[in-house]
């Protein structure tokens, strides 16, 4: 990451402990403490990315935290007398105080902070709330989110937003795991609100995704859509919370049958996702799917066998078969055996929108296959299963045929169906629209990768000793000297 | 019981009286008057105060809610169904602690499914039927719905029209007559691009009309450009393939000039 090339040379803790050094094995406490210092020199220097910083250390020390470093993390940070810390105090179980890591470097590393900053009670509530999620205790969890959010209201530093918007999504996750998401709904809106008049980006877009995960959770997706037709946009901020948005801005179009648009953004977000977040991935790429087998495309098998999906994704592996091979009876099997996963899954109904898109693959097949076929064994082909198969067959054929899906006439008088000859691709338009489609990706790709490159600042301008700025004005000199001789001479 | 309350369910009592010997008018004006005592009761949405009378008042306001999608229904009117249907969902969505469920609600659901197909708003369908859980879906009237819409998008026609015959609850009638309009209009397009030529008795069939007059109106206005020889009706297939197509020439010089655009901007 950029930002930590940049920062390591500016490193504010005291004395960076050597991992090889004095303490072998530095106690959670020591990082938190250290943590803790990050974050006083961040908010001191109005640096937002040092907290971020921060924060990120603190998730690598999640798996660690105990029940003891926490409290004496408390003790350190918070001044006994302050409400948070009382309330805190009181959240965090009390564990017996065997074995204190004795931090044998301490003495050099004094490490101690200036209390009362809001940075600091935040991240407290932070770290505490984190801790109680992980140890499952989730109605102490849910007090603690509320009174962190109580708290944030208050606030206003733009220093906090980056550890507010961590609170939030935790907040929402808390009453997720719970089940009790519509409660806080009201909260989010409000929080929103606060959040776009304070001009606080990355919080809005944090809440934003909250909101539309809250109303998804509903399948409440009309309202969804107009919160976020109505919501104000910008450039995302992070890169995880834009990838969450793609994801929810495709499932909402795939339900409202705007396929082209959401298989964009599903196919973005599988893209840009960190390869670490492999469920979020599966997800997408079962969305996608779906979406791409409903706009009659195909996904090339790759898509399933990709490293650490492939059992996930082998219900909708078997339903592309289906699609592709276009029998119904295979489709109507498959379907009833995994009903469980897809309802889990929440796509039950779109897999129900599949049939057509079976059924038409199916008389694509025929009609290439067969210059003329009656209308019967269409319906036997097909399996269409129904009071009156012939009719029903001619009526889809019709329609297909209107849609521009199949190339035929029917005779009704005879009871079949001609295909007409596929003339050359070539000599149509087909090709050069191909291309066009082609060109323009990779135009905007191009032009994508060039605005999102970053620079570290101060790169370009290299420190010029005396004698080579001579040296280049120099030659600045003779150039115009030689320009202007040009000129002359033209005269 | 509260005394608005009482006056309420008078009134509502008169409402069904005069529904039930059709006396429109009257039922319009009770129900407007309805209306506004209803709101009145603080405990109904979008407040949802808890009073003591709540449960009574919330029952009592969604029965007068669905006699209303009903009368709506009998009067033609899509837009007072629709305007009612809004009312009457919060009931159904967010009331499902405090009262039993109705047993018109799924056949009003389904009914308001219906139509959303007819006015061909696909992709509302699919949004509300997101929001029904899995066992609604076993339930006739949203069956008949679902159904329906998935004949509609396959084009088998013939199913939609025979499902006319089976509708579940009379209140679908309506819609299924518009529906049948539309599916008339729908058959008429594919037929266009099928066939060759039809007989006349053939497209009479097809078409759903009963004597070869209607067949010739239909045709004389909404589809002037068939002819009918010889007893065959001869769809348009005058535009055979133009030999040389024409070069859309515009579009070719504004996709050239863009790409010429972005490559000056590589560096």
């Amino acid at each position: 990451m950029p930002e930590d090339v940049q920062m390591n040379d500016s490193e504010p803790q005291p004395a960076a402990p050597a991992p090889a050094a004095a303490a072998p094995a530095l106690s959670t406490l020591h990082h938190l403490k250290e943590i803790a210092t990050v974050i006083e020199a961040g908010s001191l220097s109005k640096e937002v990315r040092r907290i971020s910083r921060a924060f990120r250390l603190t998730v690598a020390l999640r798996r660690r935290l105990a029940a003891r470093d926490v409290s004496a993390f408390l003790a350190f940070a918070l001044p006994a007398s302050s409400e948070a810390y009382g309330r805190l105090t009181a959240l965090v179980p009390k564990e017996d105080d065997t074995e204190m890591d004795v931090d044998a470097a301490s003495p050099a590393t004094q490490i101690s902070i200036k209390h009362g900053l809001p940075e600091i009670e935040i991240f407290c509530y932070l770290l505490v709330l984190i801790f109680l999620i992980d140890q499952k205790k989730y109605d102490e969890a849910k007090a603690c989110a509320n009174v962190s959010i109580a708290r944030l209201k208050n606030l206003n530093r733009r220093t906090v937003d980056v550890l507010a918007s961590r609170l939030y999504f935790y907040y929402s996750y808390v009453y997720e795991l719970t089940n009790s998401l519509a409660e806080i709904r009201g909260n989010l809106l409000a929080l929103h609100r606060m959040a776009t008049l304070h001009h606080d980006e990355l919080g809005q877009e944090t809440l934003l995704n909250l909101l539309l995960r809250n109303y998804l959770h509903y399948n409440l997706y009309d309202q969804a859509e107009k919160l976020r037709s109505k919501a104000p946009r910008f450039e995302a901020h992070s890169n995880q919370q834009f990838c969450r948005y793609l994801f929810y801005l495709g499932k909402i179009r795939t339900i409202q049958l705007e396929y082209t648009d959401a298989k964009e953004s599903l196919l973005q977000a599988a893209r840009k996702a960190p390869t670490t977040a492999r469920g979020f991935r599966i997800q997408c790429n079962k969305w996608a799917i779906i979406v791409r087998l409903l706009l009659g495309e195909i996904p090339e098998r790759t898509v399933f066998m990709q490293k650490g999906m492939k059992k996930a994704l082998t219900p909708y592996f078997e339903l592309t078969n289906a699609v592709r091979v276009g029998d119904l009876e295979l489709f109507r099997a498959v379907a009833d055996k995994f009903a469980s996963t897809f309802s889990a899954d929440r796509t039950r109904n779109l897999i129900v929108r599949l049939r057509h898109n079976v059924i038409r693959t199916g008389l694509r097949n025929i009609s290439i296959s067969y210059s003329r076929i009656s209308l019967a064994d269409i319906a036997k082909k097909l399996r269409l299963d129904s009071e009156n198969p012939i009719a029903d067959a001619e009526s889809i054929v019709a329609k297909a045929i209107r849609d521009g899906a199949i190339d035929a006439t029917i005779d009704h008088a005879n009871g079949w169906m001609v295909s007409k000859e596929t003339g050359d691709v070539y000599s149509t338009n087909e090709p050069q629209i191909a291309f066009n489609s082609r060109i323009a990706f990779c135009l905007n790709m191009h032009n994508e990768a060039v605005k999102a490159m970053r620079f570290p600042p101060n790169s370009h301008k290299e420190k010029e000793s005396a004698e080579k700025r001579r040296e280049r004005l120099q030659q600045e000199e003779e150039l115009a000297k030689h320009m202007a001789e040009e000129d002359d001479d033209d005269f | 019981m509260d005394p608005k309350m009482t006056e309420v369910t008078q009134m509502f009592a008169r409402f069904k009286a005069a529904y039930a010997r059709n006396d429109l008018d009257a039922c319009v004006t009770l129900l407007s008057q309805l209306k506004v005592h209803l709101t009145k009761f603080p405990s109904l949405p979008p407040s949802f105060q808890q009073t003591p009378n709540a449960v009574e008042e919330l029952k009592l306001a969604r029965d007068i809610y669905e006699h209303a999608v009903v009368l709506s229904v009998k009067l033609e009117d899509q837009d007072a169904f629709e305007r009612d249907f809004c009312q009457l969902k919060p009931y159904y969505m967010d009331t499902c602690g405090i009262i039993p469920p109705s047993a018109e609600e799924y056949p009003i659901l389904g009914l308001n499914l219906l139509r959303l197909l007819v006015q061909n708003r696909i992709a509302e369908f699919h949004t509300e039927l997101e929001l029904l859980p899995v066992k609604a879906l076993e339930h006739p009237c949203i069956k008949h719905a679902v159904e329906l819409e998935q004949s509609f998008m396959e084009g088998a026609y013939n199913r939609v029209l025979s499902a006319r015959q089976a509708v579940p609850h009379e209140t679908y009638v309506y819609f299924m007559d518009l529906l049948a309009k539309t599916v008339r209009d729908e058959i008429a397009g594919c037929s266009e691009k099928g066939y060759d030529s039809l007989s006349v008795s053939d497209a009479k069939q097809m078409l759903m009309f009963s004597s070869d007059q209607d067949l010739h109106e239909y045709i004389t206005e909404e589809h002037p450009e068939w002819e009918i020889t010889n007893g065959a009706v001869f769809f348009q297939k005058a535009k055979e393939s133009q030999p040389c197509k024409e070069i859309p020439s515009l579009q070719l010089i504004n996709q050239t000039l863009s790409y010429a655009r972005e490559l000056e901007r590589i560096v």
